[in-house]
Order: C-alpha cells, then structure tokens, then sequence
C-alpha cells in the first residue's frame, strides 16, 4: 500500500518547494510547513508573515481556491489565477497532504504514480466514446477540431497549469500549442523542485466544450 | 446507527459538483470533514462529475486497500447506476481493481434515517407553528426521465406520514410535473406550510427557481441570490404563513447518513 503522507515528507525534505502557483516552505525542522503563493513565498518567510492573512491548519483550503483575484468560480483549481495575500501554516505533513489535495485535487497522488510508471493515460478518443447521456454526442467532434479546441480551451484566460499527457487518439498527438507543450510547472522553477501538475486524461469540462463543438461543426470534416 | 472504526480503510463520498455553482459542492466537503474530524477511516475523500478531483482521477487520492464509495445523491438513477460504476468501473457491490477493493453504497437520500433529518429541518425552519395547523411539502425537480428521483421523494412522504410527527398533511411536489411545488397553496389545507427542498445542494433550484414558484420572489433575479432567500421566514403569501428551507442535503447530519449507508452495506454483504 502506497503512503502518499510519507512520500510528500520525503519529496519535501528532498527540496521539493513548489506545485501549481503555491511555494512550500518548511519549518521546525522540516515538520511543519507553511503555503503561499508563491509570489509571497518571501512575505510568508517573515515571522510575522508580512501582513498576509494567515490560517492555521488546511480547513480553509477548499475557501481560499474557491474565487480567483477577481471573483471567478475556480472550478479547474490548477487554472492559473489563485489568489494571493494569504499563508497557510500546517503542524504536520497529514496536513500538508490534505491542503494540497484541496488547492490541487489528487495532483500528489498522481505525480507519485507517474513516477512510479503506473499513470494510466486515456486519450480523447477512449474518454469521449464512454460518455453517456447528454454527452454522448460529444464523441461527434472531429479531430481537427479538437485539435483547436484542447489549444483554444486549456490555455484560455489564466490558462490551466496541467501538463498534458494525452492524445487525441492512439495515432493522432496533440499539435504543438502553449497547451499542449505545458511543462505542468513555471519555467522559473527547475522539475526538481517541483510537484507538476499532470493531466492524464481530458477533463469533464473539456468533455463539455467537446459537446458543444460537435453541435457547431459541420458534419463532415473540413481538409485542413 | 454507528459503525466500527475502518483504520484501513479509505471513504470516497461521490457527488455532482457544479462548474456555475461555487455553493454547489460545499455540502460534501462539510460532509467528509465531519467524518474525518470522528476519525473513523483512514482517509476521507470526497470526487465529482463536474468539479476536480473527477472520479476517475479519485483513485490517485487513495492509499488505502479498501474503499467504501457513498454517493452523496438523493435517489438512484442514472448518475447512481450509470456513471458512477462507469467512471469508478465497479462491476457490482463489490470490486477488485487496481489492488483495491471497493464497496459501493447505496445513495443518502434513499436512507430511512432521512426522514428524521428532513422531520429536523422543517421543525427548525418553523420552530413555533402547530403541525396541526401545518401543511409539510417535500419538493424536488421531478422529471419524465427519471422516476426514481421522484420516488425517493413519494416514499419519504410515506414514512413522515406513518411517524407521527403530527403534520395535518404531507405531500411530495415538483418543479417540472404534478403536483408542482408553483401550487403550493392548493396542496396546503392549513394556514401553515413548510417547504424543505430534497436536494443534496442549495444551487439554482433551490436559490431562484423554487422562491419564484412558490411566488417568494417576483423573478428569477442574477445568478445564485445566495442563502439571503431562506432568512426572511415567514412569508406572508395567498393568504398562508410560507416557510422556506434550505436543501436536505446541506444538514449537517448527512454525515451520519453516509455512515449508515456503510453500515448497511456491511450488514447485507459482508455479514458484519
């Protein structure tokens, strides 16, 4: 049985200090820890943490996530656009486990199973032919264009942080585009340091996006 | 009911989510955080249709060799008996996959202990009124497509009405078929009405489109008014006293409710 607690710790101690947008720092010899943004990573360092509003324990991870800068709706937790101002302070790495399982839901767990080579990577073929009820007809849209939405829908706006790692069919891999070639970390950091957030197969608002897509197109494919 | 602490054992509580409705998924959060401050499992986790962690991806949240999956639905349909076993690819009420063994649970909402929380509800929502002199609605959606989600509602009704709660009278109501919920007044022979909502989240139903049926607000207004709807009781409406609740699904007990739905699935398939 994996114990996804003790290999953060160790990640952690390793030099791990970042995933998504949120910097890790540990204190009390490496037993507790404290997230930020990573943009007030140097703030929440300070003792006094600078003014940023603190929290103590991971209860409040789900609120922080909840609304960007501007008041969207998250519901992709690893777009690019959570907040800052805060610092989170956790007594144990179980609460490390927990907050990060909030601000990025099971991104722990399946970089731990990339690593361990046992990710199972479905493409956007595998996921739209299971869909049922409305979504049945998502599996309608061309490829073609699914090759423009996945570079038009994940790098809209904030633009998601995932790194992705499927393809539109077994034959068929995405085409170069901001977010087909995200790197699941910023650029500024090196993997090492990183947790990266992976994207293993097409999202449910992709899914979403497909769906109405394959109501828009016409029914036959355009040669490109 | 109480359950056994499961140290080895990991609770996944599966629910809709909403990518409109930022309220939408805070009722399974609380829920598993409830759970999880009794430390009753190992791990308590919660995953969505629409929100993240989707279910398929739930799996990398577990360490656990065992899992007991309660969807956090309010009756069995399509999304109990479809997508979920679909998403989470259980064969039947048990599984084994991927080196785990997963139990999958019956659905909250068709738990007899519901009856004592929407009982709760509709006595904190009208704490001085008569149920004599006090009509009790439990509405839902209803829909053509879907007869089980009305008779979770139907069979609820059944069992307030064998309780002896006293109400004069209990009746089920919809938004989209008969008896419809835009009625409310015909259905009620009393002065008195209580209106508890049998969904698992408060969301647009139960913010806008219920309070413009029940006449409570004049217009579907901008997108989720928030709970300011259900903090202006009662509401003095065709000549009726109107009290309003927030949706089932939002009680805290729920919790309970999901760890009853555990200890029943031990009880009829592992003879615990």
């Amino acid at each position: 049985m994996r114990d996804s607690t003790a290999a953060l710790l160790e990640a952690v101690r390793s030099g791990v200090n970042r995933i998504g947008e949120i910097s890790i720092q540990s204190f009390d010899s490496n037993d507790c820890f404290k997230l930020s943004h990573h943009t007030d990573a140097s703030l929440a360092a300070l003792p006094d943490h600078g003014g940023l509003e603190t929290f103590e324990g991971p209860s409040s991870a789900r609120q922080i996530s909840l609304f960007s800068e501007d008041g969207e709706y998250r519901f992709l937790k690893a777009l690019r656009n959570l907040k800052r101002g805060w610092v989170m302070i956790l007594r144990s790495c179980t609460d490390l486990r927990l907050a990060l399982d909030q601000f990025y839901p099971a991104a722990l767990g399946m970089w731990l199973s990339h690593r361990d080579g046992t990710l199972e990577i479905e493409n956007l073929r595998e996921k739209l032919d299971r869909q049922t009820g409305m979504y049945r007809r998502a599996k309608m849209i061309h490829d073609e264009r699914a090759q423009v939405l996945v570079a038009a829908t994940c790098a809209s706006g904030p633009g998601c942080a995932r790194k992705i790692l499927w393809s539109i069919s077994p034959t068929q891999p995405l085409i170069p585009s901001p977010a087909s070639t995200c790197k699941g970390h910023a650029c500024t950091v090196s993997p090492e340091s990183t947790i990266p957030l992976l994207c293993a197969s097409p999202c449910n608002h992709f899914v979403a996006e497909c769906l109405v897509a394959a109501k828009q197109q016409p029914a036959t494919p355009t040669t490109p | 009911m109480s359950i056994a602490p499961k140290p080895h054992s990991a609770l996944l509580i599966v629910g809709h989510g909403s990518t409109q409705n930022p309220d939408s998924s805070t009722p399974y959060f609380e829920h598993a955080e409830e759970i999880r401050s009794r430390g009753l499992f190992a791990e308590v986790h919660c995953c969505f249709w629409k929100e993240e962690p989707s279910m398929r991806d739930a799996i990398h949240l577990i360490d656990s060799d065992e899992v007991y999956v309660v969807p956090d639905f309010i009756s069995e349909g399509y999304f109990t008996q479809e997508v979920i076993p679909r998403e989470l690819r259980l064969t039947g009420p048990t599984t084994v996959r991927d080196g785990k063994t997963f139990h999958y649970c019956l659905p909250v909402g068709i738990h007899p202990s519901m009856t004592g929380l929407l009982l709760a509800r509709a006595r904190e929502v009208a704490p001085d009124v008569d149920p004599s002199a006090t009509t009790l609605i439990i509405t839902g959606h209803g829909t053509g497509l879907n007869q089980n989600s009305t008779k979770a509602i139907r069979d609820q009704v059944e069992h307030i009405l064998k309780s002896g709660a006293g109400y004069a009278a209990v009746c089920d109501a919809y938004m989209e078929e008969q008896p419809f919920i835009a009625e409310w007044d015909k259905l009620s022979p009393t002065p008195n009405v209580v209106v508890v909502p049998f969904f698992i989240s408060d969301g647009l139903h139960s913010y806008q489109d219920i309070p413009v049926l029940l006449g409570i607000e004049p217009d579907v207004g901008p997108a989720a008014s928030q709970r300011e709807v259900f903090r202006h009781n009662p509401h003095h409406l065709r000549d009726k006293q109107l009290f309003y609740s927030s949706a089932i699904g939002t009680e805290l007990h729920i919790a309970d409710v999901i760890l009853d739905q555990v200890h029943d699935f031990d009880q009829n398939h592992k003879g615990a």
